[in-house]
């Protein structure tokens, strides 16, 4: 009965095999393809690394970069009683730090956006793709796929990421406002700052009409918070540029970036306040 | 061991379930056929409990409609915690299930008769746990269609939610469904010849049933083999929940190797606790105390004894890590859980595991006299263990905070608690449901037709080649398509965060896990006339 029922199987055996290795060559091959096709296609071309440098001694704590940035995105106005209940969403926010007892008290403003860390916890844990690092060093967020489960709101250790836990409201007099550029998000998605990646679209589109490349000067100032602050404290450019300020400005002995021991790299440089005697 | 041992063994199992069914007349498949008589207080439970789901029902469409605003998350850092009672919950339902596919498996692989009239109705718990947890799920998600939509389409090996919901939800459930089917066969059989009406329902389930020897021998040998295979993915199921916690180092008191077997231990401690009181509820019901001995409690309690006393131990381990020499951050939780915000939180969960010891402890030493203690037991542990995944949840977010933002609160609102709770009763309906329509423990083997030699000689040795062949078909089939469909999802090769090489890969995978399990399906079904004597592979 053994004899019997191994024939079959002896003779289907080298088919199989065949069939197995195309199969696994099939699969290397779409994986393997696309990728060589995109290095082809890319070249030699240098890949920017958007990134930030926010100077803590030049900043105010004006909070005009908050107010830029909500202006900018199209950041929902949820109204006092919802912002009251923690639910407010802030895609440049302001964190406080208190050190001292009164009168001997000092503040200490940071401005945070979203860090755009290279090795993203975000990215890692969500579930479907809806996050991703985009090839230029940006932590992006696709509104259409997200499906509300906010594990990256738990998993980034800077708090960056908000919910919309209910529709989208502004005052009826600021819908006219509304920045035609950014997508406005539908409840029950998560979303975050995004460098203001329209407007560097809209730079580069403007670089290649005028037949020249992208510059420093173009996009220093580029972010809406970068553009609206007072005290010029935030500044943008190419991390992958040597020569760009922010490439300057990061190897200052000033510079740190927030909780750089978890290993996220962060693309947000701080430059440290320095201490004034008076 | 040898054929005559197999036979041996089948001859006592036989005789167990003969004893069974004769000591079970008002609740057997061979007294009466379905729907049995339950009497008032199944209808009285049924309407309260359908009332009930139905309120759960008003409270998730209230949240639909104006979005997870109604439920008391908030935003981490601004002062709150974005996962609440339902990710708890979640990790409670999914966890419940441990027990019914451990005990069904503890009796087909370590054969412990006391416990055989226990197994249907532990699987069912696994069942309809593992289903409340996949809506409680979608309940958490802040786009439910979109959910549905684009977790077969786009999921991704890298976060741990794709074991939650490729593993968990597709072959954890589809192999217990497997599994309970194919143990329920004989008796659908049974009830298809007595079944007042949805004859054919009873006749699907049994699918040609007949109770011959050859029969039985393949369900020996295929449960064998299923919960051998099961067990592993029990272990991958409850790990990937905690690692959706353990592995995140931004987040303080949830970076943890501990996590995932504290959630493996943790599972089974609140599903044999849960079992307990479920099994000793529906004995007092139906009146089955001749059935399911004190000793099949005893199993129970010492099972569960065993398991409290390791998560007490983790519990120590946990909080010495966190208290003696640890980070800011991480001795910050503890101490708000410990003395803080949290306390009577924490001190409830540690004084229901010591209590649930202490007495599991007592009877064990006494020989398990009391029902009424062990159930104690039972629901202690179930208390500590809804507040502990409560506490694993909820503090890292409102005190987990590495940068300065101030601690937060979370209180849950009506809709999160109308909403479980409306969870907890639908599946209890569920359960109530089935004890209705189906014998919720394993009556006698069916003896059918005796089929004539001469009619097994003539699909004896033909059929059997076509069950072996389909057999290997479907094992090859969904083994090919589960690795397929997991390199084509996670691009093995290239960069783990991209999207699925080719869109709904991930049903590929699941497919393939499903099919692997569909293949014992395949194997029992084509079970043709009774087997000579020799030659074939006998269980362990």
């Amino acid at each position: 009965m053994s004899a019997a029922r191994s024939t079959p199987a002896m003779g289907q055996r080298p088919s199989r095999r065949g069939l197995l290795g195309a199969l696994l060559g099939a699969v290397a091959a779409a994986l393997v393809a696309p990728r060589r096709l995109l290095a082809s296609a890319l070249g030699k071309t240098r890949r920017p690394r958007w990134g930030m440098v926010i100077d803590l001694d030049k900043c105010t704590g004006c909070q005009g970069c908050m107010v830029a940035c909500r202006a900018e995105n199209n950041v929902p106005v949820n109204g006092p009683d919802e912002s009251g209940r923690d639910r407010g969403i802030f895609w440049m926010d302001m964190l406080t730090q208190r050190t001292g007892e009164y009168p001997d008290l000092s503040i200490q403003f940071v401005p945070t956006p979203c860090n755009h860390c290279e090795n993203a916890p975000c990215v890692k844990v969500c579930p479907v793709g809806a996050t991703y690092l985009s090839e230029e060093g940006i932590v992006a967020q696709i509104w259409a796929r997200c499906i509300g489960c906010r594990y990256c709101t738990t998993a980034c250790p800077y708090s960056r990421r908000y919910f919309n836990w209910r529709a989208p409201s502004w005052p009826e007099e600021t819908k006219s406002y509304l920045n035609p550029d950014v997508a406005t998000r539908p409840k029950g998605v998560v979303e975050k700052c995004t460098f203001c990646h329209h407007r560097l679209r809209a730079a580069r589109e403007k670089a290649r009409a005028e037949e020249r490349s992208l510059t420093d000067a173009d996009v220093r100032k580029l972010p809406a918070c970068a553009e609206s602050c007072p005290a010029g404290a935030i500044l943008f450019g190419d991390l992958n540029d040597p020569d760009s300020e922010v490439s300057l400005l990061a190897k200052s002995p000033r510079a740190f970036r927030l909780l750089e021991e978890l290993g996220t790299h962060p693309k947000v440089v701080y430059l440290r306040e320095a201490k004034w005697k008076e | 061991m040898s054929a005559q041992g197999t036979i041996e063994l089948l001859d006592r199992a036989s005789q167990r379930e003969t004893l069974t069914a004769e000591a079970t007349p008002e609740h057997a498949a061979s007294a009466s056929g379905p729907p049995f008589v339950l009497g008032a207080g199944w209808w009285v439970a049924v309407t309260a409990l359908a009332a009930l789901a139905g309120f759960g029902g008003y409270a998730y469409y209230q949240q639909l409609l104006h979005g997870e605003v109604v439920t008391g998350m908030r935003t981490i850092g601004a002062g709150g915690a974005t996962w609440g009672l339902y990710i708890v919950f979640v990790v409670f339902f999914i966890g419940v299930s441990f027990a019914g596919i451990t005990v069904a498996a503890l009796i087909r692989l370590l054969d412990i008769q006391d416990l055989k009239p226990l197994s249907r109705m532990a699987e069912l718990l696994t069942i309809v746990s593992l289903m409340m947890g996949a809506l409680c799920v979608v309940a958490d998600l802040g786009r439910p269609i979109e959910g549905l939509l684009n977790l077969p389409r786009y999921a991704r090996t890298s976060s741990p939610f794709f074991g939650t919901f490729s593993l968990v939800i597709g072959g954890y459930l589809f192999a217990s469904l497997v599994y309970f089917y194919l143990a329920g066969r004989a008796d659908a059989a049974h009830c298809a010849l007595r079944a007042k009406r949805l004859r054919w329902v009873y006749r699907l389930w049994a699918s040609g049933y007949r109770g011959t020897q050859a029969e039985r021998d393949r369900h020996h040998r295929v449960s064998f083999w299923l919960a051998l295979l099961i067990l592993p993915l029990l272990v991958t199921a409850h790990s990937t929940l905690g690692f959706i916690f353990g592995i995140q180092g931004g987040r303080p008191g949830w970076f943890n190797a501990l996590q995932a077997p504290g959630f493996v231990v943790m599972a089974g401690v609140s599903g044999t606790g849960l079992l307990i009181v479920v099994a000793a509820a529906i004995r007092r019901a139906l009146r089955l105390e001749a059935v399911i001995t004190p000793r099949a409690f005893r199993w129970l309690g010492n099972m569960l004894l065993v398991l409290t006393s390791v998560y007490l131990y983790f519990m120590v381990a946990e909080e010495l890590t966190a208290n003696y020499a640890a980070l800011a951050s991480e001795k910050k939780i503890a101490h708000e859980i410990v003395f803080g915000a949290y306390a009577g939180l924490f001190w409830t969960v540690v004084g229901s595991l010591v209590a649930a010891f202490a007495i599991l402890f007592a009877q064990f030493l006494r020989g398990g006299r009391s029902l009424a203690w062990t159930v104690a037991a039972g629901l202690l542990v179930n208390v500590a263990a809804v507040l502990k995944r409560y506490l694993i949840v909820v503090p890292s977010q409102t005190h987990g905070t590495l940068l300065p933002y101030d601690p937060g609160t979370y209180t849950p609102t009506w809709v999160e608690v109308g909403v479980v709770a409306g969870l907890f009763a639908l599946g209890t309906l569920i359960y109530l449901v089935f004890i209705k329509l189906f014998p919720i423990v394993p009556a006698a083997p069916f003896e059918g037709r005796p089929s004539s030699p001469a009619a097994a000689d003539a699909d004896g040795e033909g059929g059997r080649r076509t069950a072996a062949a389909l057999f290997t078909l479907t094992l090859l089939a969904g083994l090919g398509l589960a690795v397929t469909g997991f390199l084509l999802s996670a691009r093995a090769w290239t960069q783990p965060h991209l999207d699925p090489v080719v869109p709904y890969s991930p049903v590929v995978f699941i497919l393939g896990v499903m099919l692997c399990f569909a293949s014992a399906a395949v194997y029992e079904l084509t079970a043709a006339g009774p087997r000579p004597a020799g030659g074939s592979p006998t269980p362990r």
